[in-house]
């Protein structure tokens, strides 16, 4: 089943398109990191997805129903990120306890394990806490919220390592206890590539690349060696990146479609192939002009 | 796949036997906080390659012959190509055949001495 | 994935409940500007003095039109308030829709009309008890018995409750444009000092005593809920149709 489906999705602001004819569908159950650069339209691809903005040309289905001013989308979904608006007057206990009356499958025992562990005040006001604070609280009314579909806007945002790397770890583990769709958006995409199904970059509110993960990581590869003989050997082939070290050394970035053999060949031919992580071609594939910002330094 | 190459590893151990059972894509998600489906995609090679072989409904289970499956795959592709790489290298060393052997045969005693 | 289908009523019930919750700091105002009220209520609206040779008469009227209208103004702002972005904005960390949010509000709006106008007339009463004790001024009151405590309770809350759909009104405008600000005050005064320019009665008289001086009972209610009515669809409609956090 498709969770989210939408077609040619337009949003307009005046004078720019943030999101320009977007086409993509997101199935059931799983975890979809959204990334692009920052401008990109991620946040309010999220925001159309939750309801909270209008689309102004295309389609979008979650859950089979348009999410603005669907109240099955809304009771179905959770939008997290650091901009949550809580009341102030309640404290932070009755903020989860509040969750728990409109959020059917919300879980209180998990709520309060990670309340307890993450070291928070029942009685402390939201407004009030650190922003790694804020974003930790905000995950925890996510994670048990166990919404069917449950999103994650730079969740992580002043998050420490240690807390980071524990949220990933009870997102996951709790995905696995009670399957859902997720939406996980970071800039941080080595941090999250291992909790990924399937990844959709978006660049200027155009769809990049929607596939698997596993895809992804073989997606390209690397080739370093001399220039020429780089260059002879990718022949035809679009360069994703290209970094000139030294004087004669090229190292490129290439769509990988070689088999086996020519691989052979290129390694006899003395160029040295590695693969390219998934983080550094979403870079590679998101830069603005291909060199990159040595070329602002160039030519001066 | 690192999956995959850790699940042999522990097979290459002793820690699996022959006709045992593997891991679920879930417990090795939850082992190494991964996607379950990239567990799963690192069962399914070695599944295709025979070292695993899938029960309906009962999970993935280490084949008879696993272990010298896993050898000859190690031997043919992980350590030929290891090798290529020190030949190549030796070429751009200008080095002889013969260097290169008695280079692999000094470190082996030392291997063994230690 | 069999998902529950989201019932409106269950949902408008569970945002009520939430936001008289977050919102209790509204009412701990509402006590504070009634006390003021009293205090200014104190000395009396108004005193006529009569005398003819040894005799002198002082007649003071205490009333409670002062507390009354300050509750109006406390509703007024409450009204407005609860329209803004981040009260808007914390309906939506939870489950709603724009409808769902606007009939929470509604309803919470009614609630606190209600409050207020109970508080009121009970403010109106310990007036006159003070009056009574502290003054010690002889007591004539125009109202007695359950009845008319029960008319006057009613109408109060009738009269906040339209003044706060105004108030969610003129909230929902400024949220369109901020334009508004200016537009309704300038409106407000500019209908007053019409009066001085144009010998006619003024708009803002006209719809005072529409509203004010009603003889009929049932149309003076069928009056003010309609009023309200209108408001609050106008409102909700202009509020369809809004995003959110953006």
């Amino acid at each position: 089943m498709k969770v989210i489906e939408c077609k040619d999705l337009t949003k307009a602001y005046i004078g720019k398109n943030a999101l320009n004819q977007l086409s993509f569908s997101i199935e059931e159950n799983k975890i979809t990191g959204l990334v692009g650069r920052n401008g990109a339209g991620k946040t309010t691809l999220l925001k159309i997805i939750g309801g909270f903005l209008k689309e102004t040309s295309g389609t979008i289905q979650v859950f089979s129903e348009r999410p603005f001013n669907s109240l099955n989308v809304s009771a179905h979904s959770i939008f997290v990120d650091d901009k949550m608006s809580f009341p102030p007057a309640l404290q932070l206990y009755e903020l989860l306890e509040a969750a728990g009356s409109f959020y059917p499958n919300w879980d209180m025992d998990l709520a309060e394990r990670l309340f307890d562990y993450f070291s928070f005040d029942r009685k402390a006001y939201h407004q009030r806490l650190s922003k790694g604070k804020t974003s930790t609280f905000n995950m925890i009314v996510g994670l048990a919220a166990r919404c069917p579909l449950t999103i994650f806007d730079e969740p992580t945002t002043g998050m420490d390592a240690v807390v980071r790397k524990d949220f990933y770890r009870a997102l996951l583990k709790d995905y696995l206890a009670f399957p859902r769709t997720i939406i996980l958006s970071s800039h941080h995409l080595d941090e999250i590539e291992d909790l990924l199904e399937d990844i959709l970059l978006i660049n200027d509110g155009k769809k990049h690349l929607h596939m698997p993960m596993e895809e992804l990581k073989e997606w390209a590869i690397g080739i370093k060696g001399a220039t020429a003989t780089v260059l002879e050997w990718s022949d035809k082939k679009e360069l994703i990146y290209k970094n000139q070290i030294g004087a004669d050394t090229l190292y490129a970035v290439v769509k990988n479609d070689f088999d086996e053999p020519s691989l052979m060949k290129a390694s006899l031919a003395g160029l040295k192939i590695t693969s390219v992580s998934a983080s550094d071609l979403c870079v590679y594939l998101t830069s603005e002009s291909k060199g990159g910002i040595d070329n602002v330094f160039s030519d001066r | 796949m690192q999956i995959a190459e850790w699940i042999e590893t522990e097979i290459m151990k002793g820690h699996f036997e022959s006709d045992q059972k593997v891991y679920s894509q879930y417990q090795l998600a939850e082992m190494y906080t991964i996607n379950p489906a990239t567990a799963a995609k690192g069962l399914n090679l070695l599944a295709d390659e025979g070292i695993l072989f899938k029960k309906r409904g009962l999970g993935m289970f280490v084949s008879v012959n696993a272990k010298e499956m896993i050898i000859n795959k190690r031997k043919n592709q992980t350590l030929k190509r290891l090798v290529q790489e020190v030949v190549l290298e030796a070429a751009r060393l200008q080095m002889s055949e013969d260097e290169l052997i008695e280079m692999i045969k000094a470190v082996q005693n030392e291997e063994g001495e230690q | 994935m069999s998902l529950v289908i989201a019932n409106l009523v269950d949902i408008v019930k569970k945002q009520y409940l939430f936001k008289l919750k977050a919102n209790i700091d509204s009412f701990s105002s509402l006590i504070w500007i009634q006390l003021l009220a009293l205090l200014f209520s104190l000395g009396g609206v108004g005193s006529t003095l009569a005398s003819s040779g040894y005799l002198s008469i002082e007649v003071k009227y205490y009333s409670a039109d002062l507390v009354i209208a300050f509750t109006m103004i406390w509703a007024f702002v409450t009204a407005i308030i609860i329209t803004t972005k981040p009260y808007r904005n914390q309906d939506f960390t939870y489950v709603t829709n724009r409808l769902s949010s606007s009939l929470a509000n509604i309803i919470f709006l009614l609630t606190a009309s209600i409050i207020g106008g109970i508080t009121a007339m009970l403010v109106n009463n310990l007036l006159k008890i003070i009056a009574y004790f502290i003054f010690n001024e002889q007591l004539y009151s125009f109202q007695s018995g359950f009845r008319e405590l029960a008319l006057g309770i009613s109408m109060t809350i009738l009269y906040v409750f339209c003044i706060s759909a105004f108030g969610y009104l003129v909230g929902t405008l400024v949220q369109v444009s901020k334009l508004f600000i200016l537009f309704v005050p300038v409106l407000f005064f500019g209908t007053i000092l019409l009066k001085t320019s144009v010998q006619k009665e003024p708009f803002l008289t006209s719809i005072f005593k529409f509203y004010f001086f009603e003889p009929s009972l049932l149309l003076l209610l069928l009056k003010i809920l309609l009023t309200s009515c209108l408001f609050f669809f106008t409102s909700i409609a202009i509020l369809n149709r809004m995003e959110v956090r953006r």
